[in-house]
Formats: C-alpha cells, structure tokens, sequence
C-alpha cells in the first residue's frame, strides 16, 4: 500500500500548482481602485501573495512527492496501476452521493424544495445502505423521506421565513 | 439598579422567554448549517415589539444557547453545528467514538457554563478597564494580530506541515473571492453577482464537515454492516468526576481568558477563539501528544473559550456601542430599537437594562446547563439512529441553512463545490481545519495590511507596543511549532518505518 | 423492529425541531398581529387602498440590509402597519449584502405583480450607481414611495479639536495640508461626502481607510483619525458626555428633533446626503398597483403610533410621500450624486 503515498504527493501538488497559476493569471484582470483614500498596497498584492505561497507549497510537495517515488523505486517496489474502471467502481457511492446532491440543489429552484427534498432523502438512504438491505429499507426510507420533505419545508418556509423554493407546489396556491 | 435589574429578569414572562431562547438556541446550534447568528437573525424582528429587557433577555439566551448547542453534533456526528464548535469536534469526536458520549458531552456542557460564567464575570467587573485595551487595537495591531493567528495553523498542522499550510493558504485564498475588503473592487467574481459578497464561513463549514462526512460514510457502505455506533452509552451524572473537574480548572481559566481576550476584539469571534485556545492548551500541555484521540482537555480548552468569547464580545458591545461579530451586531441593532444606546453613557442612562442583560445572561447559562445535560440521554440518542437515515436528514438541514444564510440558492451550489472540494482535500490528505483559520483571518489580515500601508507614511510602528510584542510572539510561535511539527514528523517517519519494517517481516502478499 | 425505531427517533428528531421552533414563535404572536389577527381589519381596508387593485395574498418585501439595522428596522415596522391596512400577511426577508446591490440586482426584474416589493434606502440606490458598484438606478424600478428619512450623519471630531464647525475644519485642513486624518468607509455613503470635503470644499485631508460606522467610531476615540463622519446614533453618548463633538450633519437639513444642528450644506451646498427610507416595486408593475401600494403605505404611517415611532427612531417626523414626490425626491438625489461622478 506504500507506493500510494507518492501519489497523495504529487496528484494534488499538481492540481494545486495549476489552479494556483490559473489565480494568479486572473490578478492582473481585478479593477484596482485609484480614488481618493486608495490604498498603497492595492487590491492585488494579497492575493498575489496568496497565490505565490500556494504555487511555492505545491511546487514543495510535488518535490517530496518525487523523491518519495525514487526512494520508493530503490527499494525494490513496484509501481501499479489501477484502472480509471476500478477506481470508480470502488467510489461508486461517493461517486453517486455527489451526483444525487448535485442534481438535488441544481433542481431545487425550478421543482422545489419539498419535491426534491423528498426525492433526494429517499435516493440517499438507499445510496447509503447496502444492496442486499435494499428491500425492507424501501418503505421506511420513503416514510423518512417524505417526513423530512415536507415537515421542513414547512417549518422553514412558513413558521421561519426561510426562502426555500416553492417550485412546482406553486399550482397549489402555496 | 441592580436590584430592578434582577427584578426585569425575574418577571414570569422573562423567564418564559429566556427559557425558550435557550431551547431554541441549542436547537439551531446543534443542526449543522444553523447557527447562533441565524437564531438570532430570526427572531430579532420578534423582540422589536417586546420590552428592552424582555428582547434583549430573549436574544441573549439565543446567543448563549446557540454557541452552546454546537458541541451536540460536533461530539456525536464530527460536524461542528457552529463555527465555535469546530476545535469541539477534535477530541469530542474520539472520546465519543471510544464510547463515552455521555463523559464528552457532560464535559462540553459543564465548562461551556463554565466559560460563560467566566465571561460574564469579567463583562460585570472589569468592563471599563478592558475598553481601553480595545480601543488600543488599531490597524497595526489587527494586522499583528491577524499575523499571530494565523501563525496558529503551523501548530494545527502536526507533522505534515506543506499540507497544513496548503489548506491554510487555500481557505485564505477562497476568501479573497467577492468585493475586496477597502475599495468594494470585484475579485475572482465572473462577473456573477452572487459571489460579490464572497463565499460564508457556514456554507464553507458544511462542505468541509457535513458533505465529508456524508462521502466518508459513503465510502464505508460496502464494508460494514453495522450501522448504529455506540447504543449502550451509559452517563453517570454530568459524565465526570469531581477530580477530573479539579484537575481541568487551570486549563479551562486559560481557555476562558484567551476566548474573552478574542471576544473583546471586534471582528474575529468565535470560530478562531476555540482554534486558538485549542492550539495553545495542547502545546502548554504535558501531554500533548494525547490530544487528538480523545481526551477532557480538547474539550475544555474548545468550549470554555467559546463561551468565555461571548462575554468578551458584550464588552466593546455594552461599553463603547462596537459590535464584535455578526451576533453582537443584530444585539446592537435590538437594543438601539428600544432606545438603550450602547456606549460610554449606557450604565447612566439604561443602568437597569443593563443589569438585566447581566442577569439574563446568567440565568442563560443556567437554563442552558440544565437543558443540555437533562438532554443529554436524547442527544446521545442520535446515535442510535442508523447513519443512513440520519445523514441524508442532516444534509438537508445544511442545505437550509445554507439558503438561510442569505435567503439565496447560489449557497447552497457552493455547498456542494466545497463538499467535493473537501472531499479531494481529504482523499489527498490535506488538513481541512487550517483552512477555516486561513478564511477566517486571511480578510482580516488584508485589510489591516492594507490600511496600515496607508498609514506607514503618517505613523510609524515604532508608536504601538502591542504590534511589536504580537510579531515577536508571532516569530517565537513559528520556530516552536515548526520544531515540534519536525519532532513529530520525525516520529511519525519512525512509526511509518517501523510499519514498513514489519510488513516487509510479515511476507510479501 | 431496530429499523422501525429508528424512524420512530427520526420521526421525534424533527417533531422536536417542530415543537421547539413553534414554541418560539407562540410567543411572537401576541405581539405585532401577523396574518390571521389583521384578517377582520380587512374590510375598513378596502375603501381606502382604491378600488383598482386589492392584494389577497402575502406580500414579500426583499430588504436590502440586515437584521439589527435601520433600514431593516424601519422596513419591518412598515409591513406591520401595512398589514393592519391591507388585511394581508406583509412577510420581510432579509437579502443582504454589498451595500443592498444584491437584493436589487436580484429583484429588480423579479414579478411585477404588487407581491414582490424591495425595500432599501435612497443612498444605498443612488451611491451604488454613483459609484458604479451597479449599472443600474432608481429608474430599473417602480419607485412606491419614500417612508421616511435618517437621523443622518455627522462629522465629527474629538471634543478637544481646536474647530467647531465644518468651516474651520477645511480651514485647519488647507493650514496643513495632509496632517488632518480623515477617516472613510471607501465607497460608501462616507467615501462620497469625503470627496465632496475635498474637490468642492477644498479640503486637505489625509484620507484614512477605518470601515464601517463602529470601526469609525473605535478609530476616532483610539486617535488612528482625527475627523470623520458618524450615524448620529452611533455618535450621540459620545457628544453628550464631552468626548466627541460634532461639527454639523450631513443631511440636508437638521433632523425635526435636533433642529439646532448646524447643516454641512450651510459650508458646502452640494453636501447633503439625506438617507430617505424607500419601497421599490420591480420594473413594470402597473401604475394602478403602484398607486395602490403608495396609499396604504400613506394611510399605514399616518397613525399616532408611527408617529412616536419615528420620533423616536429616527429623531424626524414622518415623511412619506406620494408616488409623484418618490420619483422626483429620487431623481433629485440622483442627479446630485450623479455631479459627483466625475471625481469619484
């Protein structure tokens, strides 16, 4: 299991190098401010320095990343590699948690909050419990589900005034 | 004054109100992506048309009740309810884990009365004495200031420093998103509207603990199949001994003081106080390689802090009219609708008013202790609950809170990026924590930089004590810390060797 | 049966949250009457709020700023008048941030049709044009009406300055030139009036950065700036008890109830920054509508209890005025701030 440490190294030192580059690419685009009671350090040099640091500790890591790869090569191991397959398969419900989250906010303004509530709650559950439990966690699942939906929406939307989308209950007159 | 004061609060109706503000507070405390401010924020139009001393009771048992009731999810789900709770979670989360829930619990709630009743204290006696060092704190102190604490995170990383820095420097990052502090000049905004006001600490708080844990969770689906955690948790009393009580008094009086200290400084609050004084009381430790796994002292250096920052806060509040946070300045905004100006005048013109909210705070604390350890046994309930059903619950709940914050949906897609952000940072192994800290401070630390650019020219350094001793503790600090991260990355190596040593011994699979 | 009484826990868990959260808001109800209460002043509603639009169901007011300030006040105790005259729920929510341009930017296109209404004040609407933090000014709405105005800011100094009023403060400033520090909140109302100090009063200030009202003020009192300007609220216990001095108010008269102060308009003409309390209605929504809403909005805060309410609040007396007076209060202020442009 040791050969994955390089890796935690230098993938994200990698990603983070690039996102860091990427922010410092956009600085020169930010409106400086030169009225009056304008600052001599502008609104630049922060995220100039923000952005430095990062790109100097990703640059850090990937380093250490490859020297824990040499080391790791000299002493005999091997290097493998999983499948993009394998990997994905291994995270499937991560994988379909985010999906399911992502789906249930981006929908959540034109279907409303109850709906997706409910429909979210009950896609979760199940996502959560393991397969061969599916069937006697159904019903209890959609009761919870249901429960949740529309207990809170109308708590928040009605008792505290939270602006939780309303949706397609809007034909109900709600 | 003091007795009609006593008498406001003793009015049945008083009472009632303040009862139900605590109850309220622990209930929106205790939901991750509801907070204390949010509490208030709500039902601050309800007091508008109550009494001085009946709205202000009220809102100070949702102050004190909210900071209070985020340790219940931090030490039962690992997910802060508050950003006062976040330090909570590093050694609740194990101590519950290994089986005593109820000790964790008792502990958080014992010296949370604790820290309140330390603030309140210091509120009462020393108030005016404290102003002046407030107002001793201008930009070059903010801007020291800002510097010390973030030179906290190097101590928070432990032994994989590039990381913790990474996460501190990434959550700085993230905050320069929005209008720059200063000049209100967009930045990194895309020309979306929505991210003009930057990204909130709630939201960020939820995708860094909340959507993790859900993943995490996720994760484990295939592997295990037992679902509930502890059921047969047993609390005997408050969950502890009076020794263990004797022997945190000296770590809980640090704790306090340093959550008063942060409190009374307008602008930093809560969330970095219970960091701090986290940080602080597990490097003055004896033991300090013990915190993280679970230990009373975590606990009490986290929860006393963040109770002792809310008398802190009333502080500038009550005696010079400057709120400290979020929370202190819809308190403003409910004293000044009852005519009670907040400043140097407040103990001549409202005297009574002001000893009401002494004792509303008092009588807070109390109702708050009683509630939450009567509690206790449904609390540590929860856990009985199957994971299953309760994260998908609690994950609506943040969104909520996450739509609440503004009253806008956009939060609640940055959840999500930050869910998935984290959930990387996590995989990669990338501390969470010291981001919280670096988005906290890093705006803080720019404007005051900024401002002291301005003022460079006019005033030099030279003329404020408290910036030169700040950066000299800020340099000690680094050193320390970088020698102890060294000491236990060396150690960790060691065991990592050890490991690999044996695993070579063990055969190869 | 361990699954069943789990969901049974659930099922608790969030009857808890509902009893606890309805416990709160119990209380709430003997207080300001929410809907159901003002349902039986409906009728005595109808002959007054014109027979062309009548709402019948709630009515969302957005507010631009948070809870704790005065515009939210304010806001709020109109939607609780105006419940008791239009006989439907008046709901406040709170969209807040940048100075108000996202609540505006969000609602200003949003339904035209009299349920949808933003609540703000006239500098935030017009200083964010002047300053170009929006594209956008009073004219992307249906101005309701103006309900009310400021007790404004002062400029104010320590109360051992060697100047009284506005006049000898810019002189001591040409004195010594870029000694006199000044502190702003930088493109706010504050940055505004400091430019105005500067290129129309020929101030010589040392422009400090100090943020909003309470970092002003902390600013002031610990000497980081030597003048600056402050919500009377905020300044008042400091003036009475000899710490602080103010040498004039920023608005364009003196409040009702404070009718002594002297007017930075008196120095400077161009210097008034009148902070006027408005309600906003989307682009488009029909004049009838409008005309509706202004009249219960007039008939709302005619009453002895408003009037208190104000006094107290705001130190002004009511001020509120017709359709017709909003948009030319408004286009007034604008094309004001509008003059500044060019050197802000």
């Amino acid at each position: 299991m040791k050969n994955k440490q390089y890796k935690l190294d230098i993938i994200p030192g990698i990603v983070l190098a690039l996102f860091s580059i990427g922010y410092l690419a956009l600085i020169p685009q930010i409106q400086t401010f030169t009225g009056m009671g304008a600052t001599p350090l502008t609104n630049h040099f922060i995220p100039t320095l923000w952005g430095g640091f990062l790109l100097v500790l990703s640059l850090w890591i990937i380093a250490r990343g490859f020297r824990k790869r040499k080391k790791f090569l000299e002493e005999g191991g091997k290097i493998e590699n999983t499948s993009l397959k394998d990997a994905i398969m291994e995270r499937r419900e991560v994988i379909v948690s985010f999906i399911a989250l992502t789906l249930y906010v981006v929908l959540m303004g034109p279907v409303g909050f109850a709906p997706m509530t409910i429909l979210y709650v009950f896609a979760q559950i199940l996502i959560l419990t393991p397969r061969e439990q599916w069937k006697k966690n159904i019903v209890p699942a959609l009761i919870t589900a249901v429960i949740t939906g529309c207990v809170l929406f109308y708590i928040f939307r009605y008792m505290l005034n939270v602006l939780l989308p309303i949706g397609i209950l809007k034909v109900f007159g709600l | 004054m003091i007795l009609e004061g006593l008498m406001q609060v003793l009015q049945p109706m008083t009472i009632v109100l303040v009862a139900i503000g605590v109850a309220v507070g622990i209930i929106f405390g205790s939901i991750p992506g509801l907070t204390a401010t949010m509490a208030i924020v709500m039902f601050l139009p309800v007091t508008y048309s109550m009494s001085a001393s009946e709205g202000i009771s009220m809102l100070m048992a949702l102050y004190i009740g909210g900071i209070s009731g985020g340790l219940i999810s931090a030490i039962l789900l690992n997910i802060p309810g508050t950003p006062s709770s976040v330090a909570t979670c590093f050694d609740g989360k194990p101590l519950a884990d290994k089986g005593e829930a109820g000790k964790a619990l008792g502990t958080g709630v014992v010296f949370s009365f604790v820290g309140t009743i330390i603030g309140i204290a210091l509120l009462v006696i020393l108030a005016p004495v404290l102003c002046d060092f407030a107002l001793k704190f201008q930009a070059y102190e903010y801007c020291a200031l800002a510097l010390f604490s973030l030179s906290m995170v190097i101590a928070l990383t432990g032994h994989d420093m590039p990381k913790g820095l990474i996460s501190a420097v990434l959550g700085a990052l993230l905050a320069t998103v929005g209008l720059a502090p200063i000049d209100s000049r967009p930045r990194f905004t895309f020309g979306m509207y929505q991210l003009n006001n930057g990204f909130a600490l709630v939201v960020l708080l939820i995708g860094l603990f909340a959507i993790s844990e859900v993943m995490a969770y996720a994760e484990s689906v295939r592997q295990k199949q037992d679902f509930t955690i502890r059921s047969n948790v047993k609390i005997k009393g408050v969950g502890f001994t009076f020794k263990e009580f004797v022997g945190q008094l000296r770590n809980a009086v640090v704790s306090a003081l340093i959550g008063v200290g942060i409190g009374i400084l307008p602008g930093i609050g809560g969330g970095v106080s219970c960091m701090i004084s986290y940080t602080v009381s597990k490097n003055t430790s004896k033991h300090r390689e013990l915190y993280g796994t679970g230990i009373m002292d975590g606990v009490v250096a986290s929860e006393t802090a963040n109770n002792g920052t809310i008398g802190g806060a009333m502080i500038p509040l009550l005696s010079l009219g400057i709120p400290g946070d979020a929370a202190t300045a819809m308190l403003l905004g409910g004293l000044q609708v009852h005519n009670v100006a907040p400043g140097p005048l407040i103990y001549e013109k409202n005297g009574v008013v002001v000893y009401a909210i002494f004792f509303a705070m008092v009588l807070s604390a109390i109702f708050m202790m009683l509630f939450m350890l009567l509690g206790m046994r449904f609390f540590i309930s929860v856990l009985k609950v199957p994971k299953n059903y309760l994260l998908p619950v609690v994950v609506v709940l943040c969104g909520i809170g996450a739509i609440g914050n503004a009253n806008a949906l956009f939060d609640t897609y940055c959840m999500v990026g930050f869910g998935l952000m984290s959930y990387l940072m996590i995989k990669s192994k990338i501390p969470t924590v010291p981001m919280i800290l670096g988005f906290i401070l890093g705006p803080t630390f720019e404007q005051n930089l900024r401002r002291v650019s301005q003022l460079a020219s006019s005033d030099s350094f030279i003329g404020h004590p408290i910036f030169c001793v700040l950066i000299v503790a800020t340099v000690f600090v680094v050193i320390f810390s970088v020698r102890a991260n060294l000491k236990d990355a060396k150690r960790a190596q060691e065991l990592e060797a050890a490991e690999l040593h044996r695993e070579a011994a063990g055969g190869d699979e | 049966m361990k699954r069943f009484f789990s969901l049974v826990l659930t099922c608790v868990m969030l009857l808890c949250l509902a009893t606890g959260c309805g416990g709160g808001k119990d209380d709430s109800a003997q207080t300001p009457p929410p809907a159901d209460n003002s349902g039986s002043s409906a009728p005595a509603a109808g002959d007054s709020s014109g027979e062309a639009w009548k709402p019948e169901k709630t009515i969302n007011i957005y507010m631009t700023h948070g809870a704790g300030g005065d515009t939210d006040y304010m806001g709020r105790q109109l939607a609780t008048a105006l419940e008791g005259v239009l006989g439907v729920s008046v709901v406040v929510t709170n969209v807040t941030g940048s100075n108000g341009a996202t609540c505006m930017q969000q609602y200003k296109d949003g339904e035209t049709d009299g349920y949808t209404l933003i609540a703000t004040n006239t500098a935030a609407l017009n200083g964010n044009e002047a300053t170009s933090m929006v594209d956008f000014g009073y004219d992307a709405f249906e101005p309701v009406a103006v309900y009310g105005i400021q007790s404004g800011e002062n400029i104010v100094v320590p109360a051992d300055a060697p100047y009284d009023d506005l006049q000898g403060l810019l002189d001591a400033s040409k004195a010594n030139p870029g000694q006199i520090r000044y502190g702003i909140s930088t493109g706010g109302g504050v940055y505004i009036q400091a430019c105005v100090l500067t290129n129309l009063g020929g101030a010589q200030f040392n422009i400090i950065d100090a943020g909003d009202g309470a970092a002003r003020l902390t600013a002031l009192l610990g000497g980081e700036v030597d003048a600056t300007s402050l919500p009377y609220s905020t300044a008042a216990d400091y003036i009475e008890n000899g710490q602080l001095k103010s040498l004039c108010t920023c608005l364009s008269k003196a409040p009702d109830l404070l009718p002594d102060q002297k007017s930075a308009s008196e120095t400077i003409p161009e210097l008034q920054i009148d902070t006027e309390y408005v309600v906003l209605a989307p682009k488009g929504t029909p004049a009838n509508i409008v005309s509706a809403l202004n009249a219960a909005i007039l008939e709302a805060t005619s009453t002895d209890s408003w009037k208190t309410m104000v006094n107290e609040y705001c130190l002004q007396n009511p001020f509120v005025l017709n359709v017709e007076d909003t948009v030319a209060n408004l286009k007034n202020q604008r094309d004001l701030f509008q003059s500044f442009v060019p050197f802000l």
